[in-house]
């Protein structure tokens, strides 16, 4: 009972993160995305399957406030938790090094597979800005870093 | 692990389908009923948390008014502070302002025209007889003019104007032999002759041979006089002296009220103002008034002349206590013994 309410209160605490980061912290389109390195996270650590329904449900959050491409998000979302829970089994993803890589990596994959989506569905390659595309990965690796140590040390207690 | 991995083939197929499915027909119903309830699931974390950060935001501001508030409630209270002590001021110069009213602007008996004057010149040869004040015929001083003083907050009898020059007058104090004026008794009321004797102390004649004189008692002017206004003080009984079994009436000595040589400023109760003056000009006297106004003390049956002579209630007459044989002041010597005025028609 107690790991659900902790879960669910990890679940609104981090879409409200994104929310009140891109709000009011975001600089020229670039802001950590919280959803996506936690998705990240909870794929490296708990496995595929509850990244997927996280990313998934944080998805269709980012997907609702967005215009077009209802659903692009909570697919990116999935199958990047899905790629990470396979990649757990080649890399130890519990160092950080191999976890800031992979979430690096996956933060332009994020990018390109959004872009193609568009790219398919509306005919409009979705582009976020070179300074977002480029400062966003090193944005997410910090916060995936940090969000491991406050993972591991509440993990250790 | 197989079965991990299974799941999670089962739920990213699924999901996919779902999302491809949500990308693929944007614009069906069921889509958007779903995207509609997504919305109605997930908009109120963007607009509370909206709400929240603006009035968390707001709390810097909201404390700094907080502060300016404060530093405002703090300058008004002083100068609250300051009001109040200039309302207590005001409050005290008005109570002021009101004894020196009571005491100062008097209410003229009818047809008198009060007009402060200084004590001028006193002659140290006549100490008890006369003095000469600065107000003569430009202030509208006329002969016989009643001339009233100060003490203790209130006005007694002092003398008459016997001498106007364009700007000084002479005033012939009660003191002077010459002086006399219908007076009675608070007492009993008795009604006598006050007449100077050129000292510190006037004489009291003709007072009712049957009746009983004690010292103290307070010395008035009597209706009948034809120069002092009714009820102003003259004195106060100092001593009775033993009857003359060949006279047919009593006399008493009396200290006067007006101290002559203490005297500064003097009211003469004019008979008609000077031209363009409408109304009692208003005087501060050089003397500090009393602290308390200049009421008719309430243990007096006599009334003060301070206040006004019209309203104070006249103390009661004990005819009774006067035989009808006793010798009564003939009305030609109610008030002087001697005529200066050859113009006055008595």
């Amino acid at each position: 009972m107690i790991g659900f309410v902790r879960g669910f209160v990890l679940f609104i605490g981090a879409m409200f993160l994104q929310w009140w980061w891109n709000t009011h912290l975001a600089y020229w389109g670039a802001a950590p995305q919280f959803l996506l390195v936690l998705t990240i996270l909870i794929a490296a650590r708990r496995g595929p399957v509850l990244g997927m329904l996280a990313g998934f449900a944080w998805g269709l959050y980012l997907d609702v406030a967005r215009a077009e491409l209802f659903g692009a998000s909570a697919l990116i979302l999935t199958l990047a938790a899905y790629f990470v829970g396979v990649a757990r089994r080649q890399i130890d993803l519990r160092a950080a090094g191999p976890l800031a890589a992979t979430t690096f990596l996956f933060t332009w994959a994020a990018f390109i597979g959004l872009g193609l989506l568009g790219l398919v569905f509306t005919k409009s390659f979705e582009w976020g800005g070179f300074i977002a595309v480029a400062l966003t990965p090193f944005l997410n690796v910090a916060a995936v870093t940090t969000a491991a140590i406050v993972w591991d040390v509440r993990e250790d207690r | 692990m197989q079965r991990e991995t299974r799941i999670a083939n089962i739920i990213l197929g699924a999901l996919s389908a779902l999302s491809l499915l949500f990308l693929s027909l944007p614009l069906s119903t069921p889509v958007r009923s779903f995207k509609a309830g997504a919305g109605y699931l997930f908009d109120p974390l963007a607009y509370h948390g909206e709400a929240g950060y603006r009035r968390i935001a707001g709390s810097p501001e909201r404390i700094r008014q907080l502060l300016q508030a404060d530093i405002e409630n703090e300058s008004l209270r002083a100068e609250l502070r300051r009001g109040e002590w200039l309302s207590t001021t005001v409050s005290s110069l008005s109570l002021e302002n009101e004894r020196l009213r009571k005491a100062l602007v008097l209410k003229a008996p009818s047809g008198r025209f009060p007009a402060w004057a200084h004590v001028m010149e006193r002659d140290p040869v006549h100490w008890y007889r006369s003095l000469v004040v600065d107000a003569g015929a430009d202030r509208g001083i006329s002969l016989n003019d009643p001339v009233l003083g100060p003490r203790d907050g209130r006005l007694v009898a002092v003398g008459r104007v016997v001498d106007v020059r364009p700007n000084t007058s002479t005033v012939l104090l009660l003191t002077d032999e010459l002086s006399a004026a219908a007076a009675y008794l608070s007492s009993g009321t008795l009604e006598g002759l006050v007449q100077g004797q050129d000292g510190p102390r006037l004489r009291m004649n003709y007072l009712n041979a049957e009746a009983q004189l004690s010292d103290g008692d307070s010395v008035y002017t009597s209706p009948t006089s034809a120069t002092f206004p009714p009820d102003v003080l003259i004195g106060r009984v100092a001593r009775v002296n033993p009857r003359d079994p060949f006279l047919t009436f009593q006399s008493v000595e009396i200290t006067p009220a007006a101290d002559a040589s203490s005297l500064q400023e003097l009211m003469i109760l004019r008979a008609r103002p000077v031209e363009g003056e409408g109304k009692p000009p208003a005087y501060v006297p050089a003397y500090a008034p009393p602290s308390a106004p200049a009421a008719p003390v309430a243990t007096s049956t006599a009334p003060a002349i301070a206040i006004s002579t019209a309203a104070a209630p006249r103390p009661r007459r004990r005819a009774a206590a006067a035989p009808a044989s006793a010798p009564k002041p003939e009305p030609v010597m109610a008030d002087d013994a001697f005529e200066i005025n050859p113009e006055d028609p008595r």
